[in-house]
């Protein structure tokens, strides 16, 4: 597998924001010919969902975040580990670190999947998603992981402006982004908020009929879509 | 200029303000208030300073709950000051000292509310956009068409003192009180509006007719001018909600729909309502507000459970017709929680089974206030001691479909482990007849099986019941497994000897094919009454007096036959020496309806009457299932009066008492006052025979049930 | 010449409802006055039609309650039988009378858009009313529509209306002079067809007591109004709907075939949903499942209905 050479410019924005997502999703919607579309989002994925709907309001219908990680509020305060500096510990999330990622790759997924999913008797998600990030490199991760993110008052500001109707689903045993993340989201965009009890932080592989059915119901509570 | 103190008359306030104060504008001072904190602000404006703030007291406790309100006095009346002058009450002056009092309170923007608009309002928002975050008006008297003229000129001398004739100078001068009257009875049309009129008159009476006449030359000059109105209009560019009363008898809907149509707001027309729907109905006016100004309790959040999260929860349906079902149910409930420790327990009930649960501490489903009420369609269905129960049940299908769709909204919403129905007729017909909807274990209950014709029914009836009947028996037969129990109350003796009907199988051998028997459920453990001379003397009886106990359980039915037996007790009383009546009227009578009698005691719901009946010498009863067999388990002698054409209480119960060799049954349509003395001298205090009645039913219904779980 | 109803004598007393009007009154248009009710007050309005005046408003008993917790419900009584007048001359019960009644009490009302619902007859008024006034028409609910040339009736059903017959049995029941000598029975057969699902006697029972509210002459005058005249006029008005459509339709309705259901369907652009082993009116007979597909409908009209 050829690792791809980590570009700044290339993947961050001009405006040192981690914008390139959202512009290739934008894009995406373009080469496929479709006009508007709902978004759905899964954790950072939220921002990028927040920024189409900020700026590219006419292409959004609706916008449904799934364990929204976003800085709207304090995360975990087990998470505030150095990133940078050579790794002291390998235990938890010390392992969130660059120096960990070069040398650990895939034991850090393993460790980060499992925080991701909480739920007994997950083994399947968590080795499907081990598979989908040994299919990256960890240097693709490290840069990524440059760009700053937004900032909380941004955030609030795209939530705010935004104009389609909103559903946000957070697991309440969500241990990457806590439920008060997800609340404080919905509270902004003023979207709709369900909890899912005993969920983590991936309901959708977890739990997927009632992601799947909760998807359903949004959309087809929504406003007319295309039509004369 | 002079200021009014109103303090001293006001009534007790249900919300006092935060802060407040005056501000001086052109040498005018006016009074504000502020209650509550939290964005958006909202402005309550005064109208026509022949009121102030007052008049939005319906509104403000619950605004002030949720965000920041601003009142304030009118020039001309309240706390504020009265100058003088025509020009001093332009409406361009309120607009302006509504300014004043945003920066006075240090509010940047506000919703901006207003009562009969005259044109300050939209001044208000057309000329000070970035103030205006929305405009609410509520009867609004601003004309795109003609200028207001009122019916008379203002000066004109109309001859007469009726009517809108009182809106002329000259009036005023002579009965200024008759027109503040007549006025606000306009305002107010709507019946039994006596307070919000008082209210309004007294406010008027805070100000008075020389300041009023100050600022009036009539509507024509006192609201804006049409001109005016179409010039505003274009430059209000916040959201606008119209709210009027289709009834409205000042200012006609078409205004405000008018309105509503050039500013590109939205019109909310109420029904039946006035000119003064704030006052009114202030809670759906209030909700319009609150829901304009997106303010309000945020939505709960929906939550959903991961399935080995979820603790064990039954949702249990109890019919209402009569308390007996109420009492088995609970003691069933307390037997399943015993065996299945844990176990949440849910009812959707309604009036009177929600009297005997919340005296126990159970949890009732909010979802059950939406339930269409079932006891009073049984009421009204009676008439004189005579209630044709399956007509009843019949005609009752609109009430259990409804009643049906509240339970599909409650298991929709949340998950159960048991669904049980005690007779729930809605519950267990519209499953059979929508079988997908089933969504958890299902337990039926019941101590009767099989519709059974009276016999002036004729052919029609028995048609009509074995068509039921046979509807029943191909569900059961289609869906075998949906009802996943089926508990007869009772043992299988206790069934009619019949058949379903003609080609139909007989009765018992259907039933004990397809039910399991729990025996009888009493409801309370006989043996737990203790002994009798104990408890009659807890209960106040003394050793020689007589008892009889005369009770018609929960239904609303039984008024006749209190009347009757109430009739008997002055030849009863001489029969019977030492004898006590005790008359229970139940939830669903009122006692004070009752005739009156010497020595007569008439109660109305008693808690626990089971102790009475169990203490008594003689009971007085319906036909009913449940008070028929507590006084069996009870061993107590006891008259039982089914009712006409219920073919429950006719056939099914007496079959049951016969084979417990219990009770004495009369018949009412012949029981006359004598009659009913005589037999209530034979039968008080009678020793009796009864074949002992089991304790153990509510044992054995909860572990068929907890069995499912 | 109008009779105004004379109900208020003839009438039964009714069975308890299981939930009553929030408002009510009268709306009179050409000098008859038709009897509406407003139940609830959410969003959006639906408007549950009248169908053929040998019923009236009641018919919706099932449906009130329901959606009106969530939703602010319209009924009224078709002219011709109920609480509404009974004007005489067939002219008075023409297509376009309903439609327009319809219209009336929307304007009384102060309703601006509704969500339509129509069983039988009211089907075919809620698609003229749909394509005559889209603006006033958020979508229409067409249950057992009966549009006529869509397909062909049932061979049983073919005796002439107007001519005296020499028979008597079945649908020779269908008949002006057989209703003007036993009206009664007349109810009873029409009503056993239109419920041709097993143990259905409340059903039965409600509607020949609904029927029985009204007279033969007036139900006779209801059968001579205009109609459309041919098949190229009725596709022409499907044609013209815009709104969403739902057609529901029994596969057992004895009175109007499935067929024109399906045809119906097809030929607004709507969907079909098959009651198998339904008759005529589902919505009194299956009354769980119409609510649900109601409800269902009406949701999935999302925003564009606020």
């Amino acid at each position: 597998m050829r690792a791809r050479e980590p570009d700044a410019d290339g993947y961050v924005d001009r405006g040192g924001v981690k914008l390139h997502w959202a512009r290739a999703a934008d894009a995406v919607l373009d080469a496929t010919g479709t006009d508007r579309a709902v978004l759905v989002s899964l954790s950072m994925g939220a921002m990028w969902a927040l920024w189409l709907m900020a700026n590219r309001p006419e292409r959004v219908l609706g916008s449904v975040f799934i364990g929204a990680s976003v800085p709207l509020g304090p995360g975990y305060d087990d998470r505030q580990q150095p990133f940078e500096e050579p790794y002291t510990s390998t235990e938890g999330w010390a392992r969130y670190n660059r120096h960990y990622w070069l040398d650990h790759d895939r034991d850090f997924l393993g460790f980060f999947f499992s925080r991701c999913f909480t739920e007994p008797h997950s083994t399947k998600p968590v080795a499907d998603s081990v598979g989908w990030g040994l299919e990256t490199s960890p240097e693709v991760l490290i840069a990524e992981s440059h760009a700053p993110w937004p900032e909380e008052a941004t955030l609030r500001g795209w939530g705010a402006a935004g104009r389609c109707p909103v559903l946000v689903v957070h697991g309440d045993d969500d241990r990457i982004s806590p439920l008060r993340r997800g609340a404080a989201l919905a509270e902004a965009s003023g979207g709709a908020l369900v909890v899912l009890e005993g969920a983590g932080h991936i309901p959708l592989a977890r739990d997927p009929v009632k992601v799947n059915l909760l998807l359903r119901e949004f959309v087809e509570g929504l406003p007319a879509r295309s039509g004369p | 200029m002079t200021l009014t103190i109103t303090a001293g008359r006001e009534q007790t306030r249900a919300r006092y303000p935060d802060e407040h104060g005056h501000v001086e504008r052109d040498g005018v001072r006016l009074f504000w208030e502020r209650y509550g904190d939290g964005e958006p602000t909202i402005l309550l404006l005064p109208t026509w300073e022949i009121v102030h703030s007052r008049f939005w007291k319906g509104q403000i406790p619950y605004l002030a709950r949720h965000t920041r309100v601003v009142t304030f006095d009118p020039r001309g009346n309240g706390r504020s000051d009265r100058p003088q002058g025509f020009e001093a009450y332009r409406r361009r002056e309120f607009a302006a000292d509504a300014l004043a009092v945003l920066d006075a309170a240090g509010v940047d923007r506000a919703v901006v509310v207003t009562w009969c608009d005259m044109g300050e309002a939209l001044i208000l928002a057309a000329e000070h956009p970035e103030r205006v975050a929305g405009l609410v008006f509520i009867g609004p008297s601003l004309r795109l068409d003609e200028p207001d003229h009122g019916q008379y000129p203002f000066d004109a001398d109309p001859g007469t003192g009726e009517g809108w004739a009182k809106e002329t100078r000259g009036y005023w001068l002579r009965d200024w009180p008759g027109y503040v009257e007549f006025f606000f009875a306009q305002c107010l049309t709507e019946p039994h509006s006596t307070k919000q009129i008082e209210d309004c008159v007294g406010w008027a009476g805070d100000t008075d007719m020389e300041t009023i006449l100050d600022g009036f030359r009539g509507w024509e000059t006192k609201i804006i001018d049409p001109v005016e109105v179409a010039a505003l209009c274009p430059r209000v560019r916040c959201p606008v909600l119209v709210i009027h009363g289709t009834e409205d008898a000042q200012v006609g809907p078409s205004v405000g729909a008018a309105l509503a149509d050039e500013l590109g707001g939205r019109l909310v027309l109420l029904e039946g309502a006035g000119h003064a729907p704030h006052a009114r109905d202030p809670v759906k006016v209030n909700q319009m507000v609150a829901s304009f100004a997106g303010i309000g309790p945020a939505p709960a959040p929906r939550t959903w459970t991961r399935a080995l999260r979820r603790p064990r929860r039954a949702l249990y349906l109890s019919s209402p017709i009569g308390l007996g079902h109420a009492r088995r149910d609970l003691a069933i409930a307390q037997e399943l929680r015993a065996l299945v420790p844990g176990l949440e327990i849910d009812w959707l009930a309604q009036d009177p089974v929600t009297r005997v649960l919340e005296a126990e501490g159970e949890r009732i489903h909010p979802a059950s206030a939406w339930l269409a009420n079932e006891s009073t369609h049984i009421e009204r269905e009676s008439a004189e001691h005579d209630l044709h129960a399956f007509q009843a049940i019949r005609r009752m299908d609109e009430i259990l479909v409804a009643n049906f769709m509240v339970f599909h909204d409650v298991v929709r919403e949340q998950p159960y482990d048991l669904w049980v129905g005690d007779e729930a007729w809605e519950l267990d017909y519209f499953l059979h007849e929508n079988p997908e909807q089933k969504r958890a274990a299902y337990a039926w209950l019941t101590d009767f099986v099989g519709w059974l014709p009276m016999p002036d029914g004729g052919d029609r009836e028995a048609f009509l019941t074995a068509d039921y009947n046979a509807e029943m028996i191909e569900h059961i037969a289609r869906f075998p497994r949906l009802r996943d129990r089926a508990v007869f109350v009772g043992n299988p003796d206790d069934i009619v000897a019949d058949r379903f009907g003609p080609g139909l199988p007989p009765i018992r051998e259907w039933v004990e094919g397809h039910y399991d028997f729990a025996g009888y459920v009493t409801g309370f453990d006989p043996a737990g009454v203790g002994d009798r001379e104990e408890l009659r003397r807890r209960l106040g009886y003394r050793p020689d007096e007589q008892v009889c106990v005369v009770t018609v359980g929960g239904s609303g039915v039984g008024g006749h036959l209190l009347r009757r037996v109430i009739a008997a007790y002055p030849e009863a009383g001489r029969l019977v020496p030492g004898l006590r009546m005790v008359v229970v009227a139940g939830p669903r009578i009122d006692p004070a309806s009752l005739p009156v009698h010497d020595g007569l005691e008439v109660h109305a719901y008693v808690h626990g009457l089971y102790q009475h009946l169990a203490a008594s010498d003689l009971a007085v009863v319906q036909g009913g299932l449940t008070t028929c067999m507590e006084l069996t388990a009870a061993g107590r002698p006891f008259l039982y009066f089914p009712l006409a054409h219920h073919f429950e209480q006719n056939f099914h119960v007496h079959h049951r008492l016969r084979r417990y060799n219990a009770g004495r049954r009369m018949d009412f349509a012949t029981a006359t006052p004598e009659v009913i003395a005589a037999a209530i001298a034979q039968e008080i205090g009678r020793p009796v025979d009864y074949r002992p009645v089991e304790t153990d039913g509510a044992a054995r219904a909860a572990r068929l049930l907890a069995e499912l779980l | 010449m109008t009779t105004r109803a004379t109900s208020e004598r003839r009438r039964p007393p009714e069975q308890t409802r299981a939930r009553h009007p929030d408002a009510e009154g009268f709306v009179e248009r050409g000098g008859v006055r038709v009897f509406w009710e407003r139940h609830g007050d959410g969003e959006p309005t639906l408007l549950l039609l009248p169908a053929w005046s040998i019923i009236h408003s009641r018919q919706w008993k099932a449906q009130v309650p329901y959606l009106a917790r969530r939703y602010r419900v319209l009924t009224f009584d078709g002219r011709g039988n109920g609480r509404s007048d009974r004007p005489a001359g067939a002219g008075a019960y023409d297509d376009g009378q309903y439609v327009a009644d319809a219209l009336a009490v929307l304007d009384a009302t102060g309703t601006r858009r509704a969500v339509l619902v129509g069983l039988s007859r009211g089907g075919r008024w809620a698609v003229e009313l749909a394509a005559a006034r889209p603006e006033r028409v958020l979508g229409a609910a067409l249950i057992d529509p009966a549009l006529p040339f869509m397909a062909p009736l049932p061979r049983e059903q073919g005796y002439p209306f107007e001519e005296e017959l020499d028979s008597t049995e079945g649908w020779a029941k269908f008949n002006r002079h057989y209703w003007l000598r036993e009206y009664r029975d007349f109810l009873e057969f029409f009503a056993s067809q239109a419920f041709s699902e097993p143990h259905s006697t409340k059903q039965i029972e409600d509607m020949v007591g609904w029927g029985l509210e009204t007279s033969p002459e007036t139900l006779v005058a209801t059968q001579l109004g205009a109609q459309p005249a041919s098949r190229e006029e009725v596709e022409a008005v499907l044609r013209r709907v815009r709104c969403p459509v739902l057609v529901v339709h029994g596969d057992g309705d004895r009175v109007r075939p499935h067929a024109v259901g399906a045809a119906v369907a097809e030929l607004t652009g709507g969907a079909l949903v098959t009651v198998e082993g339904g008759g005529h009116c589902p919505q009194a007979r299956h009354p769980v499942r119409i609510n649900l597909l109601l409800r269902e409908f009406v949701e999935s009209l999302g925003g564009m209905a606020r």
